[in-house]
């Protein structure tokens, strides 16, 4: 994987670290890193994005503790999770909770139903 | 004050000051400040033109005498730091001026002498890629180029803490992104510690690991940068619902038609005030830019 897959905006309100997590959640669920995958160096990703390492640190570290990569000493971090084994559906649509609820949000301020919103989100999404 | 012979290298802080007073005939630049930087910590300064930024850092490194308090550089006092200090230590002023007679690349093998890890490599290639004549008197490059030499010398110096007033006002885009991750890299890597002021709010949230926020003189916070953003936000109220108002908030505005903003805190137990969850309240998120327009106001 190259740093540049990674994607960082400084100004957004999440911390730089919480996006990096969460791209690497969904490019695992999605099945984009695969099993075995070696994600870049800390310095390889601060250099590109031009972020303090301790911040792709921190990202890495968190990534580690929920399993989605570890470890491999003189290697750097290997992604072992696996779009079957441990991606469940409901895993899956927790990712998408955050776009959800702040699409439900401005819904709700522009006063518009339930009914048209998943109308035109079922045509969005093909079914 | 002198560093306790029990301290190691590594608890004392590079740069520390308590107490600092300081105005300009009659008018208060600064009104009591404390900060204390940890090793290997990467500080971003904000704070409006004239909210004495440039006053703190001068006074830190000991270019100017406080009218009180107190300023320590590596444990020593900042007006009496002996030559070891000083060579761990590179400044690059808004308006760099000194040694303006000579060329950049005469400037630079002067200056180079006193620096025991000098990397002339570095130079060579900076001023290369930085676009520096390096035959050009300084005194006739322009303000940015003039700074930029002056960022190429203090880097080159490889310092233990690097300060830095401004350093992107002289930058176009790309070679200020290279000093944010010349600036990040070294952080990280070599541990080295930086103080920058900025008004430029996204290269800090870039680089710097905390965040502190001068505003008439006193610091209003300071905190890490991804702490500020977790535990920040502004909640708005309608009309209806402002007498629900939490008591303590760090700004409050009313606006024209009678509703509320309000920026709040996180408790310890992470949760907004009560009011965030009444039908109609409102609670955005705040980047860092945002909440220092809130607090400043």
């Amino acid at each position: 994987m190259d740093a540049s897959l990674l994607t960082v905006q400084p100004t957004a309100s999440e911390p730089i670290y919480r996006q990096i997590v969460e791209q690497l959640r969904r490019l695992i669920a999605g099945g984009q890193l695969t099993h075995g995958e070696l994600l870049p160096s800390v310095r390889d990703v601060a250099g590109f994005h031009a972020i303090n390492p301790m911040t792709v640190s921190r990202a890495y570290g968190i990534a580690e503790s929920e399993g989605l990569v570890e470890r491999l000493r003189g290697k750097g971090m290997a992604v072992i999770a696996t779009r079957k084994a441990a991606q469940s559906e409901s895993h899956r649509l927790a990712l998408l909770e955050p776009q959800l609820q702040a699409l439900a949000r401005h819904a709700h301020e522009l006063e518009l139903p339930a009914a048209p919103v998943l109308r035109r989100l079922t045509k969005l999404l093909g079914e | 004050m002198n560093a306790m012979p029990s301290e190691t290298e590594s608890t004392i802080a590079p740069l520390a000051v308590r107490g600092l007073v300081h105005s300009y005939e009659g008018s208060n630049a600064l009104n009591g400040v404390d900060l204390a930087l940890e090793p290997g910590s990467v500080l971003g300064l904000i704070g409006r033109n004239g909210a004495g930024k440039s006053t703190l850092i001068r006074i830190m490194l000991g270019l100017l005498e406080p009218m009180a308090g107190v300023a320590t550089v590596f444990g020593e006092p900042a007006l009496a730091l002996g030559d070891e200090a000083k060579a761990r230590i590179a400044y690059v002023p808004q308006q760099p001026e000194a040694l303006a007679w000579l060329t950049a690349q005469q400037m630079l093998d002067f200056v180079g002498r006193f620096y025991p890890r000098w990397d002339k490599t570095f130079v060579r290639n900076t001023l290369e890629r930085w676009q520096i004549q390096p035959n050009r008197l300084l005194a006739k490059l322009s303000p940015g180029e003039r700074q930029r030499v002056d960022l190429i010398r203090a880097l080159a110096s490889q310092p233990e803490l690097l300060v830095l007033d401004e350093p992107a006002a002289a930058l176009d885009p790309v070679a200020r992104r290279e000093l944010l991750r010349e600036v990040a890299l070294r952080a990280g890597e070599s541990g080295t510690t930086v103080l920058f002021s900025t008004h430029i709010v996204s290269d800090l949230e870039r680089v710097a690991s905390e965040v502190a926020f001068l505003h008439r003189g006193k610091l209003l916070m300071r905190c890490s940068v991804d702490e500020t953003k977790e535990r920040y936000a502004r909640l708005w109220l309608p009309e209806r619902l402002s007498s629900a108002a939490p008591a303590h908030s760090l700004s409050r505005r009313r606006h024209d038609n009678s509703s509320l903003s309000l920026v709040v805190e996180l408790d310890e137990r992470g949760r907004w005030p009560e009011a965030a969850s009444l039908a109609g309240a409102r609670v955005d998120a705040l980047g860092l830019e945002d909440l220092f327009v809130e607090v400043a106001e």
